[in-house]
């Protein structure tokens, strides 16, 4: 080969050498293997059967081998080099340093005996942006030979690469470190957030012993509901915070108008009604990661037909989750015991809250709710949401009767404006058990029943 | 999935490799520690057979780097055969095939461990 032909080839390699330092560079392998390929292209070019990658640790004030070409596993375990910063003053940035010329100065001194073990020939101290991150160490050539002043021009470009690239691993190995600190730091408040929040819960339902697990209940409820819907995972914590601290308004409001029951004044009953009111002005002071809770909060008695308290907020003003948390809230009341009635059975609350689809209740949101539970009674749930709270509050789901549920037509009955009912709790739970002989024949949720109950 | 694998048979005292395929990451270093494993276990006499050999760049170089500096500590004798135009200069080039013997094929190859030629 001429020699013109030679340098051309010399010339080729050098690029195709970049090229591959170029490639693994931006690879998506982990730091240590990502580098540890960038230290073989350059033994690899430049023939160097042994060669050591530091990073830099100024914690540590040394390099630490970050990888390594050719020395064995007990020589390993040795390499480190003390540097200090008077020291990197002394570097020339990104330049091949004979180690010949480096005998006699503090960090050669410092560190003799482990160039020796390495055999190093060259020390390339890497800096980016000004910073000093590292240093590559390379061994005698194969062959003995020394290096070229061509051979230390492309090297000198490769350390440049090098230093960009353990420069930017270094930064994101930390912003990776930080971010899963953050997270985990999120994690914990989300904790402490949540205990707070089931804290006030249970402090919101001691206040009558009849609602004992109201507002978990109505939770879990508005959660499963959420999930069939398809809500992001985010907004479904969201509303289950919502739904624990629904009442929390309560916690000001008389202990005696609350258990109270039946035969309310009209003072108790306005006094009653303000609790949505007073939990939107309690939770409104609070920043939440979660969106929209004191609006849910606000307005878990509004109805559709805007006959609902505080705001009387018709079906288009209202969103998904205030609809939700008006059903459930009023589902669980009507299948708990109260001081002034017994709990309904399973399929009369069905009732019930088909009699108010449209005028109190979302159609779709009471399916949705009623469809689940119908899976979950017929086992196809794995983990059922809302079975379990329903038999630990002593309902007995084993055995509804379906019968009544009719072919067609559409939901009958009324739901009685809820500033005539007496009931002081859950006045949007207007229709009363003697009703239920109705047979409402809402044809929204018919279908679900006739498939799966007939 | 690799795109690397490796072969390795032993006749008489010579120990053959045969790499398939891309010789471009770490993968690849099986090459230098089986043959760092036949130096272990007497042999010293080794050859590594080019055929499947689709493609070579700077980090298979250092691999093959590696193999011919523990053969030249070791006193043993490595051959390469079959070799590509393009790897063979790429080998020059590096210097690296001033201590390897190259041949056309393994019959040369043994031949030449054998002290017949």
């Amino acid at each position: 080969m001429s020699d013109s032909k030679f340098h051309l080839k010399r010339l080729m390699f050098s690029i195709a050498s970049l090229v591959d330092l170029g490639q693994e560079a931006t690879s998506s392998k982990d730091l240590s293997a990502k580098m540890k390929s960038a230290l073989y292209v350059i033994t690899g070019t430049f023939s160097v059967p042994r060669a050591a990658l530091f990073v830099y640790h100024p914690k540590h004030r040394s390099l630490e081998l970050l990888a390594d070409k050719g020395y064995k596993e007990s020589a390993r375990q040795e390499i480190k080099l003390s540097v200090l910063p008077q020291h990197i003053k002394h570097f020339h940035v990104n330049e091949p340093h004979s180690i010949h010329e480096m005998v006699g100065s503090p960090f050669y001194e410092r560190n003799d005996q482990v160039f020796s073990k390495l055999q190093t020939r060259l020390f390339i101290p890497l800096f980016a942006k000004d910073e000093f991150v590292g240093a590559i160490a390379l061994g005698k050539k194969l062959g003995r030979e020394s290096f070229r002043q061509n051979e230390k021009d492309v090297l000198r470009v490769v350390a440049h690469q090098m230093a960009i690239t353990l420069y930017n691993v270094t930064l994101f190995g930390e912003l990776t470190k930080k971010a899963a600190e953050n997270k985990k730091l999120y994690e914990s408040m989300r904790r402490i957030y949540h205990d707070t929040v089931q804290a006030f819960s249970a402090a919101i339902d001691a206040k009558d012993g009849y609602t004992k697990d109201h507002s978990y209940r109505v939770a879990c409820y508005a959660v499963a509901i959420a999930r069939e819907l398809r809500w992001k995972k985010m907004d479904v914590e969201g509303l289950y915070v919502a739904g624990l601290l629904h009442d929390i308004g309560k916690i000001i409001i008389d202990t005696k108008v609350i258990k109270k029951g039946e035969g309310l004044t009209t003072l108790e009953k306005n006094e009653i009604n303000k609790h949505p009111q007073i939990s939107y002005d309690i939770l409104s002071k609070i920043k939440f990661p979660w969106k929209n809770i004191e609006r849910f909060v606000l307005h878990h008695h509004e109805r559709l037909d805007g006959k609902g308290y505080p705001d009387a907020l018709r079906s288009t003003e209202l969103s998904d989750g205030e609809k939700i948390l008006a059903l459930v809230d009023a589902f669980d009341a009507m299948t708990t015991d109260r001081p002034y009635r017994d709990k309904l059975g399973l399929d009369e609350a069905f009732k019930e809250v088909l009699k108010c689809g449209g005028t109190q209740f979302d159609e779709q949101i009471t399916s949705t709710f009623f469809n689940l539970l119908l899976r979950e009674l017929s086992g196809e749930v794995k983990d059922p949401q809302i079975l379990p709270h329903l038999r630990s509050n002593g309902t007995d789901p084993s055995a509804p009767n379906w019968a009544w549920v009719q072919a067609s037509g559409s939901p009958s009955g009324s739901c009685r404006d809820k500033r005539e009912n007496s009931d002081p709790l859950f006045s949007r739970f207007e229709s009363r058990v003697e009703d239920s002989g109705k047979q409402p024949q809402g044809s929204w949720i018919r279908p679900l029943y006739v498939t799966r109950h007939k | 999935m690799s795109n690397f694998s490796l072969s390795s048979r032993s006749e008489q005292d010579i120990t053959v490799m045969m790499p398939k395929g891309y010789i471009n990451n770490i993968g690849a270093e099986r090459l230098e520690l089986t043959s760092e494993e036949f130096i272990g276990r007497g042999s010293n006499k080794l050859v590594v057979n080019f055929t499947d050999v689709k493609f070579i760049n700077t980090i298979g170089l250092s691999i093959f780097l590696s193999m011919v500096q523990n053969m030249l500590e070791s006193n043993s004798q490595l051959c390469f055969t079959n070799m590509k135009k393009d790897h063979r200069e790429m080998f020059e080039m590096a210097g690296l095939i001033k201590h390897v013997r190259v041949f056309k094929d393994e019959k040369d190859a043994f031949n030449y461990l054998n002290g017949r030629s």
